[in-house]
């Protein structure tokens, strides 16, 4: 096992798994606690559909992977404050369109393109120096705007309409929120895939938030916990030569049973029921 | 008539909604510093909206509101960081995690500003303001395990954590044991009496506060009075708003009078 740490790629996609595995673990405490869980689902695909244009035309995936997460995240807060339509219904709206326009561009392509089919499952071990390089960028830049944010993020998530009334710019900090949620899903694309990212982001806040009742002790948990399964996932793929991409993510789903089996949560209103 | 105090609050002709669908209609009402008010009316009388107004969340369709002497024209005007607010009573997801105290110090976020984080100082403010309403021996609790009234108090001690001139209360009281309910009203009086607080406290209990605010204001979608509750709580003031069937009975109670019992 040590000698497959020598190699370059392993190394790579090691770095690449730590680093997709903490943000998508940290800016998932915010989303899962605002209960924005469902925009990372349709963000990740719209993303997809970024990228098959991409594909489709020669121009850079990634950059209109960029413009359709941000587009379909920016309409769907829009549609929400204007008080027109429920969240998840505008979502699930844009959801929809944007994989029947991914099927449509892949469908257009007239000949298979294996790289596609990498963005949609992930493909961590062939990660690229250069594409590391943008990971990295991004990772800074999201956890940067989420650091500098966090007390206003921390706010909206518990109570939107009192961080407005106290001054708080709650407005522009949600649209900032849904703007990191589309970045992360989009650095995020090329390690775990369109299809996974959404478990990557959802699933470690979920374990955390079973363990403990404290915002800052969750966001660490959280961030552990995915930085933990990420490269654990990656080791498990690399010796056992199965996809990246679904190690990491049933490593996650496993820890998850396990908090939710022993949760104190769980513990203490067992223990209330018996006391009544 | 001119007024020695500060008049801390003043909606001049002011309406507040959507056209075609307006919840309050050419408001004239002046709040001075220190006054304890409270605000009555049926549902979907406009007390909310009120509340909303004062905090900045709406802005008048026609007429003014001017805040500690500014034109709140402009929303999110920065006087807003001095008026603390308890929001009508949501359900706390009694798993969200978060400790009191982590509660508390969000009081101090709006003040600071962005870009701050919260120090030392603000924890003590926090600290203080648990102390204020007697739960700072819970600071490390999660706020979801604590009782409906318990919560109502850290609530009462996140608006104080902002150090505010004004308390807006929403219906502090509902869903509270009568026990509570008094508890939570007591409270707020000392506060009242200790901090020098402007308090504003909306409620559908006219008895429960008839004795503690120095003016009632009787609201349905245009404001009916304003003035002391031995003004207000008259027959043929009441009326006007709740209907015919609401009577003062001889030691002062607001009561419902039962035609089927009476006959």
């Amino acid at each position: 096992m040590l000698d497959l740490l020598t190699y370059d790629f392993m190394q790579r996609s090691l770095l690449a798994a730590a680093m997709v595995g903490g943000l998508c673990s940290v800016i998932g405490v915010f989303v899962v606690l605002r209960g924005l869980a469902f925009v990372g689902a349709g963000t990740s695909h719209a993303a997809f559909a970024g990228v098959t244009l991409g594909y489709l035309m020669g121009w850079p995936p990634l950059l209109l992977a960029i413009v359709f997460g941000l587009a379909t995240v920016w309409i769907t807060g829009w549609v929400e404050e204007r008080g027109r339509m429920k969240l998840d219904v505008s979502i699930g709206i844009l959801y929809t369109t944007t994989m029947a326009l991914a099927i449509l561009f892949i469908g257009l392509m007239k000949t298979y393109n294996a790289e596609v089919y990498g963005f949609l499952f992930g493909s961590v071990l062939s990660v690229t120096p250069e594409e590391l390089r943008i990971i990295g960028a991004l990772s800074v830049l999201v956890l940067g705007l989420l650091l500098l944010f966090a007390k206003e993020l921390y706010f909206i998530a518990f109570d939107q309409e009192m961080a407005e009334a106290s001054g708080v710019p709650a407005r522009q900090i949600f649209f900032l929120l849904l703007t990191l949620v589309a970045l992360t899903v989009v650095v995020s694309l090329k390690t775990v895939g369109a299809i996974l990212v959404f478990a990557m982001i959802l699933i470690p806040a979920s374990t955390a938030y079973q363990l403990t009742h404290s915002l800052a002790a969750l966001t660490f948990y959280s961030a552990v916990i995915g930085i933990l399964t990420a490269v654990a996932g990656v080791l498990m793929s690399a010796l056992w030569d199965v996809p990246s991409g679904p190690a990491i993510v049933l490593l996650a789903t496993t820890l998850f049973f396990i908090s939710v089996f022993f949760s104190p949560k769980r513990v203490r209103r067992t223990w209330l029921v018996h006391r009544r | 008539m001119s007024d020695p105090r500060e008049a801390i609050i003043r909606f001049d002709h002011a309406s507040f909604g959507f056209p075609g669908l307006i919840a309050l209609k050419d408001i004239s009402l002046t709040i001075y510093e220190g006054e304890f008010v409270g605000v009555i009316g049926p549902n979907g009388s406009g007390k909310t909206t009120l509340c909303r107004a004062v905090l900045g969340l709406l802005a008048p369709v026609e007429g003014h509101l001017h805040i500690f002497d500014c034109a709140c024209d402009e929303l999110r005007c920065h006087h807003r960081a001095k008026i603390g607010y308890l929001p009508q009573k949501g359900v706390v997801d009694r798993n969200f995690p978060v400790t009191v105290l982590e509660t508390v110090m969000m009081g101090r976020y709006g003040a600071l500003g962005l870009f701050k984080r919260p120090g030392r100082k603000d924890r003590d403010i926090a600290l203080e303001a648990l102390a204020q309403v007697g739960m700072e021996s819970h600071k490390d609790n999660a706020l979801g395990h604590l009782s409906g009234g318990q919560q109502q108090r850290v609530f009462i001690a996140r608006a104080l954590a902002q150090q505010p001139k004004v308390l807006i209360l929403d219906e502090p009281t509902t869903g509270l044991d009568l026990t509570t309910q008094h508890n939570v009203i007591e409270l707020v009086q000392h506060l009242h009496d200790e901090l020098k607080l402007t308090v504003l406290l909306i409620t559908h209990d006219i008895n429960m506060i008839r004795s503690r605010v120095d003016r009632m204001v009787l609201l349905k979608t245009r404001l009916f009075a304003a003035a002391s509750p031995a003004e207000v709580l008259k027959p043929e003031i009441l009326h006007q708003v709740y209907g015919k069937d609401l009577v003062i009975t001889e030691n002062d109670l607001v009561i419902v009078e039962d035609y089927h019992h009476h006959h």
